[in-house]
């Protein structure tokens, strides 16, 4: 109610690892503050009929404790644990990790290998949206003004799916992501890949699939040849950008490297099963 | 507004501007200068301390936030008579040069001992990833680290 | 769970490849005594100052081979050290800096007016108002405040002094300042150039030169049976001491000047901050307490004067630290160095002649640029016994962040490129590059590029004893 009635000034603060910084820097900017981390239906982590329902105010180290979340995808836990420092999982939730919506936010690459479905409610009621859905761009999405995210759904059919989750940066703690690669896929019973996901951060103004390399390696066999190949369309689908922390060329040749490599460990697990 | 927490055992409680982090109420208000402000951003770790059981950055909590919680700040974790295990092995090891980073090192290495004091190497590196040190003494300061788990757990199976 | 995640961390390590994590024997601790079993704190509000037993590792003698213990680390670990930030003085207020958006431009009005009427203000500051408004440890041709041209984004070009933090920052978004940019210079290779914008115009950029010559080095490379040249470039590193630049100044009615500052060389702060304030040195007390981390970014004044004038303004002890955006902006940094490297030698590896050229970029100003060019230029030759030698280097003014005292004075940046230059020689020769060392390593009475009898030299058998240790031959089997 709160947000709604003063649109324009007002901003929802979870763990705050990312607005608490950006009042600092414009103080000017936000009139009113509504927390809304300890809000009930923002949090816990459950299975439903639908899947595994993650609130969007659950922490990263909550996500890294859970043993739901552990069990049934384990990549969101190694997804979590890239995050920041322990400091910053603390307090930053990965619904805030969404809603900040910067290109390499950690979080999104392993949910969308398994096709998130996010839940938003506003003073019109509630819609979900496929996560993909949920970016628009740099720091925007499609919330409304006086939206907000209530949780998110990874799919019942795709929890235990074999899932890989790869991010490179330039240090292994405190780093934003040059690249964030997550792979997720199932082998059929004749070896041939089914359900491909391909899913990359920081190589385009929001976390995206690479839908052209999935369709390359579905239902293909997951040897070397075509996982590479499906490597290298993905860097075709790419928009990195030059900046200090990395050129676009090297982000082009990570793209290539993780996305085989994130194929190759996805496979690997699938093999296990 | 008025905050009310507690802070290393005691009860105490500042009246505040909205936007006031939890490490300026700490610092401004409370006095209590062991937290460090090192970047204000959430990078370097010089400003942990502990809220509820869990280590954070007070540069980046809302005062208001920890209200009605408890905190425990560096200076919390001497008694009168004895110094904290970790106090100990930080000193006799080196693990402090210029000791601005310090406080945060310990109150991290704090936060993870408390929940297992026997951690591996790799454990406490990645516990101490959000805290940086420049004067480079990493090496003594994961050592200091096990060491200081190794008493805690002596002390424990002793008592 | 705590299993699971236990083997989600492990996995981790395996991925990142981090091998052996113990250190090799010779470096470990020597094992310690059983552990004596202590009673962990309890909750209880402690009183300081403590009254506990000196460590037993303080009350050893200090000799070599044991671990140092630093004096000071008890309070560091109780986080009992007051650092300047920690300090605080009745009625203190706080300042706070506006920097430039320019990296060269001349400054036609400041216009802090609308800043003084804003909420806690007390005073603002702009450069006229400084009585010598230069400093610097070699050259004074840095302005404390930038009131004509501002040579870098990040020079200062006016303060204000309010009662909080907040109230300056807000405050600062108020000045007005008027500029015309001019051209700007970002390569020190650009700015040697005739026609390079001038920083400090008329005078060239170049504002330091060093020459060292020993016998004939374009003979021995005319002798020479091979001839390598490479060019080497380092970038600029900023110091980033986890405590940002931290001081409190205090002007009193007698006219005395007390400051308290997280300066490293507090008598050549003295020295400056005199001159600054058009005041006799005795005038002034400068406290150095702790600082947290120096490494050379930290010997020269910053905002000190600032302080001082804005204290003497307002009667109130005025504090003035550095968020880190001014940290790296505004403080200085290690320079840049572009090194040109031609060196002859024989087929056996020997080297007869070696000529080097170094380009420091100097940044906007000269702090301690002229010492790192010095030494820089003295250990270029690298730790190698070379007959002819000619060594240039040059300090050039660009329109970049100042770059000054940092770990080394340019001794890093030079060693960077001789190693790397040896490296490349002896794969090019096919020799053994620690044999291509060893051949050219100094030796007891050696001469050193300046003229410096050389006594002591261990340098071939400490590279010796390194390669036997760290299985140098097994390893380039």
């Amino acid at each position: 109610m709160l947000l709604a009635e003063n649109t324009a000034r007002a901003r929802a603060l979870a763990g705050g690892t990312d607005l608490v910084v950006d009042l600092k820097h414009a103080p000017g900017d936000v009139d009113l503050l509504v927390d809304v981390s300890q809000l009930p239906e923002f949090g816990g982590i459950g299975e439903t009929e639908e899947g595994l329902r993650i609130g969007s105010m659950v922490t990263f180290s909550e996500l890294m404790a859970s043993p739901i979340v552990n069990q049934m995808t384990p990549e969101i836990v190694a997804a979590s644990h890239t995050v920041g420092a322990v400091q910053t999982r603390n307090l930053g939730t990965i619904g805030g990790n969404l809603v900040t919506c910067v290109p390499s936010a950690d979080s999104a690459p392993s949910l969308l290998a398994l096709d998130a479905i996010v839940t938003i409610a506003g003073s019109d009621g509630k819609r979900s949206v496929p996560l993909e859905k949920f970016f628009v761009g740099p720091r925007k999405t499609i919330l409304e003004p006086h939206e907000l995210l209530v949780e998110i759904l990874i799919p019942k059919k795709n929890l235990g799916k074999p899932s890989h989750f790869i991010k490179f940066g330039l240090r292994k703690g405190q780093a934003l992501a040059l690249v964030n690669v997550a792979a997720a896929l199932y082998l059929n019973d004749d070896g041939t890949v089914a359900e491909p996901r391909i899913a990359l951060g920081a190589v385009a103004p929001t976390p995206m699939f690479a839908r052209k390399a999935e369709a390359s390696l579905d239902g293909k066999k997951p040897d070397e040849e075509n996982l590479l190949e499906a490597a290298r369309v993905a860097v075709s689908e790419i928009k990195p950008i030059d900046d200090f922390r990395a050129s676009a060329n090297y982000r082009r040749h990570l793209v290539q490297t993780l996305t085989y490599r994130a194929l190759k460990r996805s496979t690997e697990i699938a093999s296990e099963h | 507004m008025i905050v009310k927490l507690k802070v290393n055992g005691e009860i105490r409680s500042a009246d505040v501007s909205p936007e006031t982090t939890l490490l300026k109420l700490l610092r401004e208000h409370l006095n209590l200068t062991g937290a460090k402000l090192g970047c204000d951003v959430g990078d370097c770790g010089t400003c942990t301390v502990i809220v509820d059981g869990k280590s954070v950055n007070s540069c980046l909590m809302l005062a208001g936030r920890a209200s009605g919680r408890e905190v425990t700040t560096i200076e919390g974790l001497a008694s009168s008579e004895q110094l904290h295990p970790l106090q100990e092995t930080f000193e006799e090891l080196g693990a402090l040069q210029c000791g601005f980073c310090g406080p945060g090192m310990i109150i991290s290495a704090k936060a993870l001992l408390d929940k297992n004091p026997e951690p591996t190497v790799f454990e406490v590196r990645d516990a101490l990833s959000g805290n940086l040190c420049r004067c480079t003494g990493y090496t003594k300061i994961i050592e200091a680290v096990l060491d200081a788990g190794r008493i805690m757990s002596t002390a424990e199976a002793k008592s | 769970m705590a299993t699971k995640t236990k083997e989600v961390l492990e996995s981790k390590v395996k991925d990142s490849e981090i091998e052996d994590l113990t250190a090799p024997d010779n470096l470990k601790v020597p094992a310690k005594p059983a552990l004596k079993p202590v009673v962990v704190p309890v909750d209880k509000p402690v009183v300081y100052p403590l009254d506990l037993p000196e460590s037993e590792i303080r009350l050893r003698t200090p000799a070599v081979g044991q671990r140092a213990s630093r004096p000071d680390g008890r309070l560091h670990g109780l986080g009992q050290t007051q650092y300047i930030d920690d300090m605080t003085f009745p009625h203190m207020i706080f300042a706070k800096i506006l920097r430039s958006e320019h990296a060269h431009a001349k400054i036609l009005s400041i216009d802090t007016s609308e800043a003084e009427t804003m909420p806690g203000v007390l005073a603002t500051l702009t450069g006229a108002e400084i009585p010598v408004n230069s400093f610097g440890p070699t050259l004074q041709d840095q302005p404390v405040l930038a009131n004509e041209i501002v040579r870098h984004a990040g020079d200062g070009v006016a303060a204000v002094a309010a009662l909080t933090e907040q109230q300056a920052s807000d405050a600062l978004s108020k000045i007005k300042v008027k500029y015309k940019p001019l051209p700007a210079v970002f390569d020190p290779l650009e700015a040697i150039k005739d026609d390079a914008p001038k920083v400090h115009a008329p005078r060239s950029n170049i504002y330091a030169s060093k020459t060292i010559k020993k016998g004939d080095v374009e003979k021995a490379l005319k002798k020479s049976d091979q001839v390598f040249h490479k060019q080497f470039k380092t970038q600029m590193v900023e110091h980033v001491p986890l405590e940002p630049h931290s001081s409190v100044a205090m002007w009193d009615a007698n006219g005395r000047v007390t400051i308290y500052s997280s300066l490293g060389r507090i008598t050549l702060g003295r020295d400056d901050l005199a001159r600054t304030l058009g005041k006799p040195m005795n005038k002034i007390r400068l406290v150095g307490t702790i600082v947290g981390g120096n490494f050379g970014g930290k010997n020269e004044i910053t905002t000190e004067p600032i302080l001082a004038i804005l204290s003497k303004k307002t009667g109130r002890p005025v504090k003035g630290t550095f968020t880190r955006g001014d940290e790296f902006i505004s403080s200085t940094t290690r320079h840049p160095f572009v090194m040109d490297y031609t060196t002859g030698v024989k087929k056996d590896g020997q080297i007869l002649g070696r000529k080097i050229r170094l380009v420091l970029d100097g940044g906007s100003y000269c702090s301690w640029t002229s010492t790192t060019l010095g030494k820089g230029g003295i250990l270029a030759a690298g730790p190698y016994d070379i007959a002819n030698l000619l060594v240039e280097a040059h300090a050039v003014y660009t329109n970049k962040t100042t770059t000054g005292a940092m770990r080394g004075f340019g001794a890093p940046q030079v060693c960077f490129a001789y190693e790397s230059h040896m490296d490349d020689m002896a794969h090019a020769l096919g020799i053994d590059p620690l044999e291509m060392r060893l051949r050219n390593a100094f030796n007891e009475g050696s001469v050193s590029p300046t003229g410096q009898l050389l006594q002591s030299v261990a340098i071939k058998e400490s590279l010796q004893q390194a390669a036997e240790r760290f299985g140098w031959k097994e390893s380039t089997k």
